[in-house]
Formats: structure tokens, sequence, C-alpha cells
């Protein structure tokens, strides 16, 4: 019954097409197959290294010491018997002293020892602040531009200058917050430094455009500029994509702009940054540069609310001890901490290269991994509540 | 002798738009507009599309001044008497008094009862009695309580498109407007909701003034007392309905009735 290839027209004559067309899909599936490839070597090497180092064999599982440590330096002690043991500052002290002539040999490694508990809480804190405050700036900058500002010509410029900023590298921004948080940003105080830019006086204090210092709230500040393009333009996407009858009709309910927008545009495009937030959070959990000038030190041996203040007197006001209290919490935005991806990249770039040093890389990059990731699943979780108490 | 006028010198008409010319920018929309709306009836807005109906509705509860370049050119609205360019005019205040809805139903993705309760919560009311009271009301007008008063909690998309649009309906009497405007607002619904909402209408007159934009001449004829006929731009009759449909005084109202355009 079949035709043959003269009678009927849509018999291919040309083989040469459909063997082009399968080469093509085959390339294409060959290029998609070897980025899912290194992802996955990426991610299997790093749990592969990572894992025996934040877990155990024997309950609890987790090394809660990796956890809960600060870090600090790794002593890697042997003796003459053979036996390598590795212990802290004090402990190789101890264990010194103990084994007299039958120690063999004394390793140090800096930075490599104790825990990560410093860049945890550090990059957390980081985080929150980045996030919060680009948020706020983000959401408010996209809102004016989409609901309140007059299309034209500026407009569309400020929008190709925030766009630009995504361009910008992010070493650039940490000299940025250098010059504008650590160095110039106003604080109210009541003794200026000398290099103040400017002193204002207030009357019950002067504020001084002396900067904030080295502190959580400079590189959280500086880090919330290096992802504010993406909450801009994903804010004002969400901000579009709410229907248009939505506005008109609650100003035809007698809502100002501003209610309309409160009540019944804002509450709708949330899901929607909150997702792109997300990208936020992984970005700024991860950049190194913004932070290296403005917020993150190589090593701090004390926590943030550890802040050295002098000792009491036994009979010291209740509002004495109040006071240093306040002081200590302000530390979580006052003082320098350690961070993730500055901590790894320490490890492995700034100290000799070996097996301890090596330990403590791949354990961190691990909780960091685990760390974005979680804080990731947690916003989309909660954009999954919001979207199922305000679709469309 | 004393001659007796339709409307009483002391009481105002509830609409009266006065020599109104209305511009999107250059463009010129509405010409030369006088209309006097008395209160507790029906007019509808009749014309063919793209002739301004939408815009003088627009017009009456000042939704058109968003839009950039939009604006009155000549004359003015007063609702009761009562000039609505005044500057010193709340649009806040003015929209309580003046009503919407839109063809399109559009409650918002809420529940049920915030979406009737919104306008009140906007004009600051937060006393949930005072609010359940005014949903129960305002419900009971778009004739929904019945159907819904066991699910004021649901989301107000699981309604099915004639009840939204009653919704939206319940939405803008809530905060009893004197004035609802409506434009087409059966235009995306099917004949049995359609008719429930134009049951309603008779309903909302013994409240509210309304005005209703319709493409749909029976419908004019079903639900109105009075009828006003634009052609570009320009009110060319407004009568009774009645008469202007069985008895059009001008030329251009009986070729547009009778489809010879
Ligand atoms: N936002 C707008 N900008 C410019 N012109 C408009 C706008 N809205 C309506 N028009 C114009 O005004 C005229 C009247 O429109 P409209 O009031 O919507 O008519 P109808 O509701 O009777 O169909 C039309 O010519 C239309 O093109
Ligand atoms: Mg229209």
């Amino acid at each position: 019954m079949s035709d043959s290839p003269s009678q009927n027209p849509f018999i291919a004559t040309d083989r040469g097409a459909s063997l082009r067309r399968v080469a093509m899909a085959w390339s294409l599936r060959l290029m998609t197959g070897f980025i899912v490839l290194v992802t996955l070597a990426i991610l299997l090497h790093i749990g592969w290294k990572g894992a025996p180092v934040l877990f155990k064999t024997q309950a609890p599982f987790v090394n809660t010491a990796f956890l809960s440590k600060l870090p600090s330096t790794l002593h890697v002690i042997s003796d003459r018997d053979g036996r390598v043991i590795e212990t802290d500052n004090r402990g190789a002290e101890v264990l010194k002293k103990q084994l007299g002539p039958n120690l063999r040999e004394e390793k140090t490694i800096s930075y490599s020892g104790g825990g990560i508990l410093g860049p945890i809480v550090g990059t957390a804190l980081l985080v929150l602040v980045s996030v919060s405050v680009a948020l706020l700036l983000g959401v408010a900058s996209a809102i004016y531009l989409s609901e309140y500002a007059r299309p034209g010509k500026t407009v569309e410029l400020i929008r190709l200058a925030i766009l630009n900023l995504a361009g910008v590298p992010s070493v650039v921004f940490g000299l940025f917050g250098l010059g504008a948080f650590v160095l110039t940003a106003p604080v109210l105080t009541n003794s200026p430094l000398e290099r103040s830019l400017l002193i204002i006086p207030l009357g019950f204090a002067k504020l001084s455009f002396q900067g904030w210092d080295t502190c959580v709230l400079s590189g959280g500040f500086t880090l919330a500029f290096v992802i504010l393009p993406v909450i801009i333009t994903a804010s004002e996407q969400c901000l579009a994509a709410v229907p248009q009858g939505f506005r008109e009709t609650s100003m035809a309910l007698g809502a100002t702009r501003w209610q309309a927008i409160r009540s019944a545009v804002l509450p709708f495009a949330m899901p929607g940054i909150l997702t792109s937030s997300i990208l936020g959070i992984a970005r700024a959990a991860g950049e190194t540069a913004p932070i290296m000038f403005t917020a993150a030190l190589a090593f701090k041996d004390k926590l943030p609310w550890q802040r050295d203040l002098p000792a009491l007197a036994a009979d010291a006001s209740w509002w004495a001890h109040w006071e240093q209290s306040v002081q200590r919490l302000l530390g979580l935005f006052t003082e320098s901490v350690q961070a993730l991806p500055y901590h790894i990249y320490t490890l492995a770039a700034r100290i000799p290269n070996n097996e301890y040093a090596q330990r403590a890389q791949y354990g961190s990059v691990l909780v960091f991994l685990l760390l974005v990731a979680s804080l990731s699943l947690c916003s989309m979780l909660l954009r999954r509540r919001l979207r199922r108490k305000y679709k469309w | 002798m004393v001659i007796a006028t339709d409307i009483e010198p002391q009481e105002p008409p509830m609409i009266e738009v006065r020599d109104l010319d209305f511009a999107y920018g250059a463009k010129l929309a509405l010409e030369d507009i006088n209309l006097k709306v008395a209160r507790h009836r029906v007019t509808a807005l009749i014309g063919p599309s793209g002739c301004g109906k939408s815009t003088l509705l627009r017009c009456i509860n000042r939704m058109n001044q968003r839009l950039p370049g939009a604006h009155i050119r000549r004359g003015s609205i007063r609702i009761e008497g009562h000039d609505i360019h005044d500057p010193r005019v709340s649009l806040t205040l003015l929209r309580q008094r003046v009503g919407m809805v839109f063809q399109k139903s559009n409650p918002f993705p809420k529940s049920i009862h915030d979406n009737v309760a919104f306008g009140l919560r906007i004009a600051g009311v937060s006393d949930p009695v005072v609010l359940d009271e005014a949903v129960e009301r305002a419900l009971r007008a778009a004739a929904l309580w019945d159907e819904l008063k066991d699910r004021l909690h649901q989301h107000a998309h699981s309604l099915s498109g004639g009840q939204q649009q009653r919704l939206c309906i319940a939405r803008a009497v809530a905060t009893r407007p004197a004035v609802l405007l409506m434009d087409e607002p059966c235009s995306a619904l099917d004949p049995i909701a359609t008719l429930k909402i134009e049951e309603l209408l008779g309903q909302l007159a013994q409240e509210h003034t309304v005005v209703i934009v319709t493409h749909n001449m029976q419908q004019a004829v079903r639900v109105s007392h009075d009828t006003a006929f634009l052609h570009l731009g320009r009110l060319v009759e407004h009568a009774p309905t009645a008469q202007l449909f069985d008895n059009p005084q001008q030329a251009l109202t009986e070729a547009y009735l009778r489809g010879t355009f």
C-alpha cells in the first residue's frame, strides 16, 4: 500500500535534514547535561568531604562542637608512641607538659580548630540587616517608580541606573561601603571623633559624620545596596502584575492612592517580592568583597554580644546592669563579626593548605550551603502561605 | 398663574452636569453635556461604543482625573447642588457618596466579608460590630445575604461570576453612597446572572440614585426610568425611557434605535 517516494509528496527526500535535527537536539541535551553534571559534582564533592566534619556516626549525629564553638588555632601534637592528638591552645600546653621529652612534633594551624559559630552568627546578622534594609528601600522605591512617578524619561533613566547598579563589581560596593558607611555615615554622639567630616550640634547630642566603623550595620547596608537592584526590579514586576482593577476599585471606594497600594496592591504583590528576596538572601550571604572592608574580620574570638565592658561593682545599680545589657545587645549591630564566605576564603587562601585546614574548609562550606538553603526554604514556605491567602 | 415645575426649587437634582467639555489630552471626548438626574431614579446611558458613556460616568466620581492629560475644559458637575471640583473637595468623601461598579467584576482576593468591609475600613471604621452590621446590610441589598451568610469568611473567588459581580455591588453600597454608577455591569455575565442583577436594580433605586451604562437596549428598557442617548461625545436626547424608545424626538436617536445608523 505504501507509496513510492516519487508519488507521496510528504516523504522526505533530504535525509541530511533529519540528521541535522537529531544532532542539534543532542548537542543541546549534552550541554544541559554537562551543566547538571558539574553542579552535581560540586555538591557531591562538598557533601562527601564536609559530611564527616559536620556529622557523626553516634548520637547526636551532629558535630555540635563545630557548630557551637568559635574558631581557634588547632594544635596537632604527636608523641613518640605514634599517637596524634588534636587540641586547642590550652590543651596543647597541658599536653606538652605531660608528654615532656616524649613529644615528637607539634603543628599549629591557624583558624582551623574549634568551630564556626562566629562566622555563622555574623553571616546571619549580615543577611538579616541587609535583607531588611534592602526590602524596605527596594519596595519603597519600586512603589514610587511604578505607582507614583509619572512615566517618562526621568523614570526610565532611574530604572536604567538601577539596572546598571546590578553590574557593578562587588569590590566596588565594598569600597563604597567603606567610604560611605564606615567612614562618613552620621552618628549621634557627645564626643565626636577628630576626623569627623561634619558636626551638627543638636542640643542634647551632636550629629557627627564620622562613620559607623567596621560593624554589622555598615556591612549590612553595603550588602543591601548589592542586592537592591534585584529587589527593586522584581518588586516593580510584581506590582505591575497586580490587576489594574484593584487600584481603580479601591480608589472608587474612597481610598487614597497610598491606601489603595497598601491594602489592595502590596499584599498581593508580596509573595512575588519575597521570592525575589530569596535570591537576595543567597547573594547577601555569599558576597565576600562588600563585607571585607565594612564588617568582617578574618578572626575574632568573641561573639557580637560578648563585648568587653568594665566589670561592674558588686553593688552596682540595676540601671548600670541594664545599661550594660543594652550595650551588649546593641553589639549585634555595632560590632564587627566573622562571616562564612570570608572565613572560607581565609581558610582556603590565607593559611598553608593541609588536611586540617581543608577539613575546616569543607565543613564551613557545607554549613554555609545548608544555611542558605534553609533560609531560602523559609521564604519559600512564607511565600506559599501568602500565596494561598492572596491568590487571584 | 403659577407654572408647575418638575423639580422643586429647594431640592437640587441629585446629579447635575452643566456645559461639560471633557478631554483626554488634546482629544475632546465629551462636548457640551447638560444632564440632570433626579433622586431615586435609574438612568441608562446608551450609545454606540466610543461615544463617551464611560467617560461621562467616570466624570461623576472623578475617576478620570487619574489619567495624565485627562481634564475638564469647561463646565461643572454638581452632586446635590455641590460642585465636585471645588479644590477643597476630598476625593475620599466624594467617592463614599458616589459609588461605582465596574464592567469586569473584580473582587479582591480576600474573604467575602473583607471585600464588603473594604470601603468602611478605608474610611477608618474598625469596630467589628459596626462592620458586621454594614456587611449584612450591604449583602442584603445585593440579594446575597441568604446565599452567603454562612460562608462570609470564604475566599471571594470561590463565588460564581454573577455572585462576584453582586459582591462588587455589595462592596460599593456598603458605604451607603447616594449615587451608584455602573459601567456595563452585566456585559460579562450569562443571561441568568444578568437577570438577577436587573431585578436588583429596581430595589437599589429605592435607596440610591443609579446611573447605568449599557450597550443592551432591551436592558435599558427593562431597568431604567430615564434614558440618555450619547453620540460622538454629545448628549443627543434625555427623556423618560418609555418616551425615548417609543417616541424619540431626535432623528439621530430614532436611527440608532432602529439600527439604521
Ligand atoms: N484613557 C483614555 N485616553 C485617551 N482617550 C480615551 C481614554 N479613554 C477613552 N478615550 C476615548 O474617549 C472616547 C470615549 O470613550 P469611552 O467613554 O470609553 O466610550 P464608551 O464607554 O461610550 O464606549 C473614545 O473615543 C475613546 O477612544
Ligand atoms: Mg465603556
